[in-house]
């Protein structure tokens, strides 16, 4: 119940900043989904620099949740280089060289974790792009790409941790954005929990995501995991994946989900909908293609 | 020519000058679009729109008469239900170019999205490029001609029209077939290429349903009749009417096809009682003017409200499934009784329009009679998305009832075992809904209330997308309700009972704190005013009728609904049978039915010392059994049972 959107810089912004581009492009689609809006950023990384983003609420709750995960962090002896308030959220950069999946477990169980990762960030709030971008001033975000999100909430309440992106619970820099509907979802997740992996909601999306990460973590490539989503995931689908350096759509076979591209020399930009990329070119006609049924693919940054 | 610059003035402004334009009959050149949805839209004069640019969903649809170019790429749903007229695309089309056409010529230079002419009637569909994935769904007729290759499924589930591919065929779907091309077709053909200027050397495949799939092998069998009173209110398992099904399966081979609603017991209204001793009520024949009942639904977000003089309305019911007269006296009863009719599946008669003083226009999955003048002289659209008695499902109409004059109005092949597809071919989720619901007040002018009709399934969901995607009422239907033709198990075991589905509609919206700000009309087994008045108790904002209306105007429950050899010419097609309907008196009758529940309404309110019927509230009920309490949250008072009235303490 959504609308989606995805840009990589492959050469020149066009004086754009990336974030003022995912703003541009969700404002665009901002009817398939008013209640809330995602940005997952994407910056250059820091070797052993983790960043990571956790909705803390405000006031005495949020002082309380921070102490928790400052001493969560000191236990696992990652040093805090630098945090900041902003929203609803805290957002701590640490320097930490063990094993991501325990440590963002062990975080997720002190507070709600929104993302982690050495270049990923995810800032999600209710409200359109530009209320978000009003309180996270996302529009100065720079980096090679990101992927957004608009929501529509059905199922489930308008708080900004049911805002999408969601990121790959566990691990680092794994993001995604989703239009669509996961039918063997319970199946799935099952069979990814008895497998020792955890998951923070019952949301779809996350599903998607955590699926990828194991399969790149068992050694795939982001194209190979995009396959196997294709036929493992039952439902309908439009989805647009992030990794630190790769972005990548899948599509279902019966594509029931609206999707569309526009690619150039300097860009690749998709959107749930064409509105969404001739806002990066307003009046301009743009040689787009709607992926078929059935596939996927990446670019590299 | 005229200029209208998109990057200056909204889509809606936009579309009121295309259309004031369209009357003066001067063409238009439309700047700046930006791939921006419903361009065009409800256009019903023949001027040219010039499109500079990218044009978003709905570009050219519901439209008649008017030709459009657009010189880059459309979105989903191009000239959607187009009737006449033409549309030219110089770049791409998304999903379903050309759905539901009736008559319109659809060129698209690029490619063409998945399922393009899906449900289309007549016209030509035109792609120089490729089409994508299952071209040609579920048409029921129209040409589809593709230049490049055709996608996966090329043709599943087509009822009629052809779909001519020159390049390669990825696959056939499942009922369609390879035919051979005679040569008037390819003459035809490249006479529509040449009048377009499209350069082309070569052939076709020419692809039709296979001839098999459009009739069930084997239809029910003429059984002994138990109606339908007989088969429901007792035990669920074996009774008759369960020795019935099984006998009618082991002539047919497969599930029972009948009307009605479900028949085994099922919590319902009965089991909630007034908490007030009524047994003065109606005593004072003046109660009608004590108590307000005028109620006016649909008008929240500015368009024209039903003014109803009462909570009541009619519920849809297809012409179709009902015969001609049946729907004219409906309309009539509605008039007279001050309340609104409902179209149904299947299309406005002019006779029904002239009748009714308030009529309501359904559009469903298969675009059945669904046209835009229709649509401009309704007082009201609803978006079906399912019935009580089958949700999820689409609407049945068995070979006999598709008569000439029957698919003549539809749009599609006569005699064939009608199966309305289950899903609208443009909303695939809520994401999508809204950009329909806005197609539907922009073709309009925001004028006409824009209704869904659900099913009960999972209404918590459902109710709260369509607060959010902006209706103006939602007609909820219950497990009990009604219809012409269904599959006997969908109809006893699909769905949550009447009182589960307004408590959970209720539940949903004070969830998303928008408690009071959905009007629901519930219907399903509503059967006199005093159903009428526990369902407002409870929290409806009025009831509707399908059953109580059609026994009052004459049904005897023969169980023939579905064959449509109805003897009392109601659910018929058949002149014959249709001769013994007597318009004017059940027109008459129904009127009667409809004032016994209004006086039954007014005199529950006054008996409880009220003035208006929306003051009936939950406090006024108690639940009899503990299963209602449980679902409805009401006190479970089994003191109530009793047939002599505890008196209030
Ligand atoms: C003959 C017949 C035809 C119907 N056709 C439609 C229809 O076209 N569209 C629709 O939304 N519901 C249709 N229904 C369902 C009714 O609108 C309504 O939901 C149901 O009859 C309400 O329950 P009730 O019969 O117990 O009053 C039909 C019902 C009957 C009996």
């Amino acid at each position: 119940m959504c609308g989606i959107a995805g840009i990589l810089f492959k050469g020149d912004h066009r004086n754009l900043t990336t974030g003022q581009a995912l703003i541009n492009m969700l404002d665009g689609c901002q009817h398939r989904g008013p209640d809330s809006t995602g940005f997952a950023l994407y910056r250059d990384a820091n070797e052993d620099e983790l960043r990571l983003r956790f909705l803390v609420g405000h006031g005495a709750e949020a002082e309380q949740s921070v102490e928790s995960i400052k001493g969560k962090l000191a236990e696992y002896g990652a040093d805090i280089i630098s945090e900041e308030a902003i929203g609803a959220t805290y957002c701590f950069v640490v320097r930490y060289d063990g094993d991501v999946q325990k440590f963002s477990y062990a975080m997720e169980n002190v507070a709600k974790l929104v993302s982690i990762g050495e270049s990923l960030d995810i800032i999600k709030d209710i409200g359109g792009a530009h209320d978000v971008d009003d309180i996270y001033d996302v529009h100065s975000f720079n980096g090679s790409h990101g992927i957004g999100h608009v929501r529509l909430a059905t199922e489930s309440d308008v708080k900004p941790e049911s805002a999408h992106p969601f990121w790959a619970t566990g691990f680092a820099d794994v993001s995604i954005v989703h239009n669509g509907q996961i039918t063997n979802y319970w199946k799935m997740r099952r069979r990814l929990e008895k497998r020792g992996f955890e998951f923070h909601t019952d949301n779809d999306s996350e599903l998607v995501a955590v699926y990828l990460a194991e399969k790149l973590k068992q050694g795939a490539t982001l194209k190979e995991a995009l396959k196997g989503s294709i036929d493992d995931l039952d439902g309908t689908f439009s989805f647009l994946v992030s990794t630190k350096d790769e972005i990548g759509y899948a599509k279902d076979r019966l594509a029931a989900k609206p999707m569309v591209k526009f690619e150039d020399d300097d860009i690749i930009a998709i959107a749930s909908e064409e509105v969404s990329l001739n806002k990066l070119f307003p009046g301009m006609a743009l040689n787009t293609m709607e992926p078929p049924p059935g596939t996927y693919e990446t670019w590299h940054r | 020519m005229a200029q209208i610059d998109l990057g200056a003035i909204s889509v809606t402004e936009a579309n009121k000058l295309i259309r004031q334009y369209g009357e003066a009959g001067e063409d238009v050149d439309i700047l700046n679009p930006d791939a921006r949805h419903h361009i065009g839209v409800g256009l019903t004069h023949p001027i040219t729109a010039r499109v500079h640019g990218s044009a978003g969903y709905f570009c050219a649809g519901l439209t008649d008469g008017p030709k459009f170019v657009i010189e880059n790429n459309v979105g989903w749903g191009l000239a959607d239900n187009m009737l006449s007229g033409s549309v030219v695309v110089h770049g791409n089309a998304g999903a379903i170019a050309g759905v539901a056409i009736r008559g319109a010529e659809v060129v698209v230079h690029g490619n063409m999205g998945s399922r393009a002419g899906q449900v289309m009637k007549e016209g030509t569909l035109c792609c120089r490029g490729n089409a994508n994935f299952m071209a040609g769904y579920m048409m029921y007729g129209g040409r589809i001609i593709i230049l490049g290759d055709s996608g996966d499924k090329v043709g599943e589930d087509v009822t009629g029209g052809s779909i001519y591919v020159a390049g390669k065929i990825q696959s056939l779907g499942s009922d369609a077939k390879v035919f051979d091309l005679p040569s008037d077709e390819l003459d035809s053909i490249m006479e529509f290429l040449d009048r377009y200027e499209i350069p082309f050397k070569g052939t076709f495949q020419k692809i039709q349903n296979s001839g098999k799939g459009l009739r069930y092998s084997k239809i029910e069998p003429r059984v002994r009749n138990i109606p339908f009173y007989t088969f429901s209110g007792e035990s669920d398992y074996w009774n008759q009417k369960v020795q019935e099904d099984i006998h009618v399966k082991a002539q047919i081979g497969r599930y029972r096809i009948r009307g009605y609603g479900a028949a085994r017991p099922l919590p319902h209204l009965g089991d909630i009682a007034f908490r007030k001793d009524l047994t003065s009520a109606g005593s004072d024949s003046g109660v009608l003017d004590r108590v307000n009942l005028a109620t006016e639904v649909g008008g929240k977000n500015g368009a024209d409200p039903l003014k109803l003089s009462m909570p009541l309305l009619i519920a849809p019911m297809s012409y179709g499934a009902l015969s001609k007269s049946t729907k004219v006296a409906l309309a009539t009863a509605s008039r007279l009784s001050g309340i609104a009719e409902n179209t149904g599946e299947g299309g406005m008669s002019d006779e029904q329009r002239e009748e009714a003083d308030q009529l309501v226009y359904q559009c469903l999955s298969g675009r059945l009679g669904w046209n835009i003048h229709d649509m401009q002289r309704a007082n009201g659209l609803e978006i079906y998305i399912s019935q009580g008695a089958k949700p999820g499902l689409g609407g049945q109409l068995m070979a006999k009832k598709v008569t000439k004059e029957i698919a003549r109005i539809r749009g599609i092949p006569e005699g064939i075992d009608l199966r309305s597809p289950s899903r609208h071919p443009d909303v695939l989720g809520a994401d999508d809904l809204v950009i329909k619901v806005e197609e539907f007040r922009e073709a309009t002018g925001y004028t006409i209330p824009v209704s869904v009709k659900l099913g009960a399934g999972r209404v918590r969901d459902d109710i709260k997308i369509a607060m959010k995607d902006g209706f103006d009422y939602v007609q909820l239907d219950g497990l009990q309700g009604s219809t012409g033709a269904a599959g006997n198990e969908v109809l006893e075991y699909v769905g949550i009972p009447t009182i589960s589905a307004i408590q959970e509609a209720l539940d949903a919206l004070a969830e998303i704190d928008c408690s009071g700000q959905l009007q629901i009309i519930l219907m399903g087994g509503v059967k006199d005013g005093v159903d009428a008045a526990k369902a407002i108790a409870l929290g409806a904002d009025a009831v509707a009728v399908g059953t109580g209306a059609i026994i009052a105007g004459g049904c005897i429950a023969c169980m023939q609904c579905h064959v449509g050899t109805c003897v009392v010419g109601i659910a018929t097609q058949d002149p014959e049978h249709e001769k013994r309907y007597n318009t004017a008196v059940e027109a008459r009758n129904m009127h009667r039915y409809f004032e016994s529940i209004r006086w039954q309404m007014a005199a529950i309110a006054d008996a409880h010392g009220y003035t208006d019927i929306q003051q009936l509230g939950r406090g006024d009920l108690v639940a009899l059994t503990p299963e209602v309490a449980e679902i409805t949250g009401l006190p479970y008072e089994p003191g109530y049972r009793n047939t002599q009235p505890v008196a209030a303490e």
